[in-house]
């Protein structure tokens, strides 16, 4: 494992819901995130999958310092950096920056792309004198693949893909350790995605970044992910390398996460075998007893409402050593394989074109 | 053949000019056949869809051309109460977004009825409980309770099966699905999806569905009709398709998605952008971004060259991609 | 929606396209290039911002040119009375009382004597005087009380809401005959002074749910988690895309302060005699509306179309800006 960045531990956030207009008090919480745990060591990408109100998102606003975290420590290179704030939290800020998913509201309609991607520079002047500043915008334009010379439009005159190139840019300005990526390509199109993706890939590379990777589609968290943790409703219920998580999940819900992608193979239609899962998930104001998951879980015991499961190996992988032996937070957890291992109709894709796509030709 | 567009072009007004959204589209749907239009947003794939259930807003749309049959009868020159009596009662469309196509100050209930109220004249009474009949179809729980339940009581899913619910109802020959699970959850889609084409099954109904997930489509579907820049331009059995393509955009497209099954290198990525409706690129409009373009690609406007009985491709080097 | 051509370069994802989503979310629809150089489909293109695509949505619009030059017409007469009339507003001949239109007197005499045209050119300067500064003020006073509330929130918004509720309680020609009856200066600073006092709590709500929508755009929040400071948020990022409606609200309310104006000085509390008004001419002369129309006939005329000129002017800033559109 490579040096951690980021160690987080026993994440919560609440949000407490309050009721009353003049005295307000408190009836319940949000239990957005709930007890989080994760390593990301330098270089790695680390994929968060879940659904939508799993708090993955919530998680991602608290590694850039947009939410406070309730309770729990975010590390970044052995330091606490949870409740700093100021001058010091100014500097951390610097070294983990944001891309965010939609990118029509993430860029500001009133400025021009080099004002939105020279606005690092404002805001840490240190960084870059003023005079180099109008080249480093033009540098950071060519290495997300859009014109240099676009440097004086405005979003508007862009289109998604284009827009999610500025606001990597922007991201990039600082020279972050870590990116923490949320949804970065589901608002964009199939074609689009793809050479978004081989961007990111490809900055990583370049830039020696590490990246916290989150969105909801599991094939695009396993092309990009070298471990991947899955979230159910405010935790994370099984973590584990790509091959661990993917190949050999012992998590139910994992595995019925799994089994409900649509994989694009007709043949696989007959002989695939799905995991439906019954209901709907339960509001994080009122979480199930025990285990989370239980509910809706196909395998639920009575144990499950009464004890939490704790996100570890589970005893029966213990001893011996295999993919099946990483983390999962489950009772009875128990390797299924449900990706069918040879789905590809076909082995002649296209290559990558030879100048890397996401460059401009 | 239950339903046939022939031919088919619609375009926009818009301030900057002419958008061509529809540029001769031709498909066909068969009783019991489900036919996936596959297209990234502005391949004009739901504008298609529009034109067939006579929804499109005209103004700014307007039908240049083209024949839409439905059990033999062209759509196009039916006067607007006949087109009425067509829509919901043979021919039913269920949406992206379930929350925005309800009703929120009527109950489901309500909704639900409404439509036998309306085509069948019932009574309210009735109408009711063929809504609960409806919705324990869709396999919704505790219809019987529900029913009284407004739609933002409902969560994502169980809205959609009321979208399903509501489609069904007077057991349409033809159903048009607009990306219908798109906004939903992979575990919740499965179950929307799996719903869908029993149900489709069960009643013998054609069923269009739109969508731009490859994934969702060779789950369901027996034919795909591939559009890009308001054409068509691959159309084949979806078995054919993934083993195969016969257009270099399908195959792209398929090269591009990222497999749950391996940990890819790099992807491979359609260079470009979608084109600007507004200024197509001349010839083959997929030319600026396809790797086998040739010089008679910028020129000619390739037409959709048999590949097979049950196949076209509109690329003029369909072999070579073919057998690439 | 505007439905006039428009010139074929740039963005319309979204413009006249109702129900067309396929169209309407398009990226297709709007300019396309390939990454990092023009591929030849669409004409060049030149950096447009929003504020220059609404400045040339405005001058095509016939609305706004009409009522833009009825308002630069009325700041013209406002400054420069005497381009358009020799006479003096106070110079008045009993004599001539409620006499029809003869030389140098237009619109004829009033019940004083008094010549109607240049009184009503004269009192243009007092509502236009009154209509600005009033407007200025309370545009001011709302947007930073209301700004500030809608972006710090908690207690200060508890606090500003309902302070603005109880402003929305008092009627405001009641109000202005309580409290301007006491006042005795004549001069327009007490009548502006009291419509920034009722008026901004208007602006404030405009300002408050505004700068609250703009705060959730994802661009803050990247800017947020750059470190950028609470100034450089609301200066720089929020303020440039709350301040559209507040623009429109204030237009429109100019052309009611201009009518308030009026309306005070025609109950006698706003401004009074021997000041120019068309609220006091109006009042003047309604008692003799049946030997005299013109003399009420023509300030009440100027009265209506000044304040209609500003309603239409807003309405026109309005679909300018309204980002629907774009």
């Amino acid at each position: 494992m490579p040096e951690p960045i980021l160690q987080v531990d026993g994440l919560v956030k609440h949000y407490p819901l309050t009721q009353g207009v003049l005295l307000k008090k408190q009836i319940g919480a949000v239990k957005a995130v709930d007890g989080v745990d994760f390593t990301l060591g330098r270089g790695e990408t680390l994929g968060i999958v879940g659904e939508s109100g799993c708090g993955k998102s919530t998680v991602a606003k608290m590694l850039v310092h947009l939410e406070r975290p309730t309770a729990g420590s975010i590390r970044y290179k052995g330091e606490d950096v949870t409740e700093l704030s100021g001058r010091a939290l100014k500097a951390v800020r610097r070294n983990i920056q944001m891309v965010f998913q939609d990118p029509y509201t993430s860029l500001n309609p009133r400025m021009t792309v080099g004002d939105i991607i020279g606005e690092p520079y404002e805001i840490h002047p240190e960084v870059a004198p003023k005079g180099d500043r109008r080249r480093r915008v033009q540098e950071l334009l060519d290495v997300v693949g859009l014109n240099p010379e676009y440097i004086n439009r405005y979003p508007h005159q862009f289109s998604g893909g284009q827009r999610q190139r500025i606001g990597i840019a922007r991201g990039l300005a600082l020279r972050p350790e870590v990116i923490v990526a949320d949804e970065p390509v589901s608002a964009l199109d199939v074609s689009v995605q793809a050479q978004v993706i081989n961007l990111l890939a490809g900055l990583q590379q370049e830039f020696d970044l590490s990246y916290v990777f989150i969105a909801h589609d599991l094939s695009i968290v396993r092309h990009i992910s070298d471990r991947v943790g899955v979230m159910y409703l405010g935790r994370i219920v099984e973590i584990g390398t790509d091959e661990q998580i993917y190949d050999h999940p012992t998590h139910p819900y994992t595995q019925a996460l799994l089994s409900a992608v649509p994989v694009p193979d007709p043949e696989a239609r007959e002989h695939r075998e799905r995991i439906i899962l019954t209901g709907d998930v339960p509001s994080p104001t009122n979480i199930p007893s025990g285990c989370r998951f239980r509910t809706r879980c196909f395998k639920a015991q009575p144990r499950c409402a009464e004890e939490v499961p704790l996100l570890a190996v589970p005893e029966a992988f213990r001893g011996a050593p295999g993919p099946a032996a990483h983390p999962s937070a489950c009772h009875f957890a128990e390797e299924k394989q449900v990706v069918p291992p040879e789905t590809d109709p076909r082995g002649d894709r296209f290559l990558p074109p030879a100048d890397g796509p996401g460059r401009p030709a | 053949m239950l339903l046939e567009v022939r031919d088919l072009h619609v375009e926009f007004r818009t301030r900057d000019g002419i958008a061509k959204a529809v540029n001769g589209v031709s498909y066909a749907v068969d009783a019991g056949e489900t036919l996936a239009v596959l297209g990234e947003s502005g391949s004009g794939k739901s504008v298609t869809a529009q034109a067939v259930m006579g929804i499109l807003d005209m103004p700014p749309g307007r039908i240049t051309g083209g024949e839409i049959l439905f059990k033999g009868r062209d759509l196009l020159k039916l006067k607007e109460d006949q087109r009425r009596s067509v829509r919901g009662a043979e021919m039913a469309m269920i949406f992206q977004d379930a929350l925005s196509s309800l009703n929120p100050v009527l109950s489901v209930g309500d909704q639900l009825g409404e439509m036998f109220v309306v085509h069948r004249g019932m009574s309210r009474k009735d109408a009711r409980a063929k809504a609960v009949e409806l919705m324990d179809r869709v396999r919704i729980p505790a219809a019987r309770e529900r029913v009284r339940q407004y739609p933002h009581q409902f969560s994502g899913g169980m809205r959609q099966r009321i979208m399903i619910a509501m489609a069904l109802a007077l057991e349409p020959a033809l159903i048009i699905a607009d990306e219908p699970t798109t906004a939903l959850d992979v575990t919740v889609q499965a179950q929307v999806m799996d719903l869908l084409a029993e149900l489709q099954r069960e009643y013998r109904m054609g069923l269009i569905l739109i969508t731009h997930d490859l994934g969702v489509v060779a789950d369901v579907a027996d034919r795909i009709a591939v559009m890009y820049a308001g054409r068509i331009v691959e159309s084949a059995p979806v078995h054919d398709i993934y083993k195969a393509p016969a257009h270099p955009y399908t195959r792209g497209l398929l090269d591009s998605i990222p497999r749950l099954d391996q940990k890819g290198q790099e992807l491979y990525a359609i260079k470009g952008l979608p084109p600007n409706l507004l200024h197509i690129p001349p010839g083959c409009p997929f030319h600026p971004r396809c790797p086998m373009a040739q010089d008679v690609c910028r020129t000619d406007v390739p037409p959709l060259y048999e590949v097979s009985a049950t196949r076209g491709s509109a690329c003029h080097f369909w072999r070579e991609c073919l057998h690439a | 929606m505007p439905e006039q051509p428009y010139e074929p370069e740039g963005a319309i994802a979204g413009t006249g396209m109702g129900g067309a989503m396929d169209l309407g979310a398009s990226e297709a629809v709007t300019l396309e290039k390939t990454p990092g150089g023009p591929d030849g489909t669409g004409p060049a293109e030149k950096p447009r911002s929003l504020w220059s695509d609404a400045w040339r949505d405005l001058r095509r619009n016939p609305v706004f040119i009409l009522s833009a030059l009825v308002i630069l017409f009325l700041v013209f007469i406002s400054l420069w009375p005497g381009a358009i009339t020799s006479g003096s507003p106070l110079t008045c001949d009993l004599a001539k009382a409620q006499q029809g239109s003869g030389p140098g007197a237009p619109f004829g005499y009033n019940g004083q004597g008094c010549n109607v045209y240049t009184r009503t050119v004269y009192g243009a300067r007092t509502s236009v005087t009154v209509g600005v500064l009033a407007t200025l003020g309370v545009a001011v006073l709302g947007s930073v009380l209301g700004g500030l509330a809608g972006f710090f929130g908690r207690s200060w918004d508890s606090l500003l809401s309902r302070t603005t509720d109880i402003f929305f309680a008092i009627p405001v020609v009641l109000g202005g005959l309580v409290l301007l009856s006491v006042v005795t200066s004549n001069t327009v600073w007490p009548v502006i002074g009291f419509m920034v006092l009722l008026g901004w709590p208007q602006i404030s709500r405009i300002a408050r749910g505004s700068v609250i929508t703009a705060k959730q755009n994802d661009y803050v929040q990247a800017a947020r988690a750059l470190g950028a400071s609470n100034s450089r948020l609301l200066l720089r990022h929020i303020a440039p895309n709350a301040v559209a409606p507040v623009i429109v609200v204030a237009t429109i309310a100019l052309g009611t302060y201009i009518a308030l104006e009026a309306t005070l000085s025609y109950l006698g509390v706003g401004l009074k005699p021997p000041s120019v008004s068309w609220g006091i001419d109006i009042s003047a002369a309604s008692p003799y509306i049946r030997n005299a129309p013109h003399a009420l006939l023509w300030p009440s005329g100027a009265l209506a179309i000044t304040v209609l000129a500003f309603i239409m002017l807003g309405d026109a800033v309005r679909d300018a800006l309204d980002p629907k559109l774009r």
